[in-house]
């Protein structure tokens, strides 16, 4: 019972953290929002396309995702700054560390995420309101997924940031274009190769982002089997995430040092 | 000069060892421009930009250079702010030339970032004569120390906090490229947006490049215009640059 206690302070403690990073939110908030109002807007005026309706969902899975990759970073400072030598001196396993960053990371996203999503309410009228809250608790598993693979990043790139925020900017910048964020899948299939197409398909973003857009914009019924496809594809980010960084804690505890 | 040489050497080297934030800049270039620029340029539908992956090409160089630019004020800042900028001067070189070391700093790594999308950029339009691309290079570093001179400028919020200094400057850019010509043509932004973006530098260096890589000119700005206002941003904003090194820089706290 301590245990849960200590790991949800850290967790309080990440969480928080992410929100009091003033030059993060000024970043996060101008980038989705300018994206949301502007740049979607000015992009539909260049198509025959309703490029508006289709790009204000996406900002939100954007919001979301760069939310949960900065975990990544707050656990390389955690590892540069030595935070992480006090972290394990508390009464807690080192698998509760490692369960409180990603919680945290995950709870993060979807506060953010979701202040996004109010946006988006108020600017594209949505058809089933009720249901893009019901889409929450599997945005939280998607965000727990991708703060799992920027755990992994930190941990591969240890106490070396440039690497950290290279091999992070590269990641966001392939996944995001690799999914249906930005195009619709026809798009795809005409550009690119059909293995391509498939990785485009199983992308947890493409796979959230149409939900979002499908579920709770045009108020298509909830399709159950789109819904575990979300949890099969996020869950197994979350796994290695929490293994790799899992690892690099143990290896920390054995030789003092990454 | 060696003195500035040795400086610039110093700092750029250890950025150098090993050049993976190049390497990154230049693989998430390539991936935009081959995967999103391609596949978003089949969406648009409009006459007045018959290959919009070639104008989305010039936009990426253009925020390259705006964010090498930026990140040359913002290093200056975080010198102040880790303590290395009273070492640098307390060194046995006048103010100018130190500002000399940060302004050939910022243009070495621009030059860096800029080898291959540039490269790339030139290929996907072809057809361009040498003086095209000169202008094209001499007009990419005057906007950069253009805008490297803003952040300078901006500094002194510095004075107060670097966390504030930090989350405008990051804030701040990403509203002056959106409200700018770099992803669009003015035409196709709303009245209320169009406004503020005549008033960003970014519209007018980007609508100068594309006019001397041969776009079509009824889409972007007139040329005098953007010169213009390219000459008075890079004086205006290195002049007092220079003054905030020269006399208020050691008034920079840690905060």
């Amino acid at each position: 019972m301590s245990e849960i206690r200590v790991i949800l302070a850290l967790a309080r403690n990440d969480f928080s953290y992410f929100f009091r990073t003033k030059w993060l939110m000024a970043v996060l908030l101008s980038l989705n929002l300018s994206d949301m109002l502007v740049v979607a807007l000015v992009y539909e005026r260049m198509m025959t396309f309703d490029y508006f309706a289709y790009f204000v969902p996406a900002v939100i899975i954007m919001g979301l995702f760069a939310a949960s990759m900065d975990t990544g970073r707050r656990i390389w400072l955690a590892l540069r700054e030595n935070v992480i030598q006090y972290e394990l001196s508390l009464p807690v396993s080192t698998q509760g560390i490692v369960i409180a960053y990603l919680l945290a990371g995950g709870a993060a996203a979807l506060v953010y995420a979701s202040s996004l999503m109010a946006i988006a309410l108020i600017v594209l009228p949505a058809n089933a309101i009720w249901t893009a809250l019901v889409l929450l608790p599997f945005l939280f598993v998607l965000a727990m997924g991708l703060a799992g693979i920027a755990a992994t990043l930190a941990a591969i790139a240890s106490t070396h940031g440039e690497f950290f925020f290279a091999f992070q900017n590269i990641l966001q910048v392939t996944l995001l274009t690799l999914s249906t964020v930005y195009y619709p899948i026809e798009i795809i299939q005409n550009y690119l190769p059909p293995i391509l197409v498939t990785v485009v398909s199983a992308n947890p973003l493409s796979l959230t982002v149409e939900a979002l857009r499908q579920f709770a914009f045009v108020g298509v019924p909830i399709d159950m089997g789109s819904l575990a496809n979300i949890l099969l594809a996020s869950l197994p980010f979350t796994i290695i995430g929490a293994l790799a960084y899992w690892s690099a804690l143990r290896k920390l505890q054995v030789n003092g040092k990454l | 000069m060696r003195n500035v040489i040795r400086l610039v050497w110093f700092d750029l080297k250890a950025e150098l060892k090993p050049p993976i934030w190049i390497i990154a800049g230049w693989l998430v270039f390539l991936v935009r421009i081959g995967i999103y620029g391609a596949m978003i340029s089949q969406l648009m539908t409009v006459a007045e930009i018959e290959d919009y992956s070639s104008f989305f090409a010039v936009g990426l160089v253009i925020m390259i250079t705006f964010d090498m630019a930026s990140h040359t004020g913002r290093h200056f800042v975080e010198h102040a702010h880790e303590g290395r900028l009273p070492y640098l001067l307390s060194l046995p070189m006048p103010r100018s030339k130190l500002f000399l070391t940060i302004a050939l700093q910022g243009g070495a790594e621009l030059a860096l970032m800029l080898a291959v999308p540039l490269s790339v950029t030139l290929l996907i339009i072809g057809n361009l004569s040498w003086v095209s691309i000169i202008a094209c290079v001499l007009t990419l570093f005057w906007l950069g120390f253009g805008v490297a001179g803003l952040m300078l400028s901006l500094s002194f919020i510095a004075f107060k906090s670097s966390d504030l200094y930090t989350a405008i400057v990051t804030g701040l850019s990403t509203i002056i490229i959106r409200f700018s010509t770099v992803l669009y043509p003015l035409i196709f932004l709303p009245p209320q947006y169009a406004v503020a973006a005549v008033f960003s530098p970014l519209t007018h260096g980007s609508d100068l490049v594309r006019l001397i890589l041969g776009f079509e000119p009824s889409i972007l700005l007139n040329p005098i215009y953007t010169v213009s206002v390219l000459v008075a941003l890079s004086v205006s904003t290195l002049g007092l640059g220079l003054v905030l090194v020269q006399r208020l820089v050691e008034g920079v706290k840690s905060a």
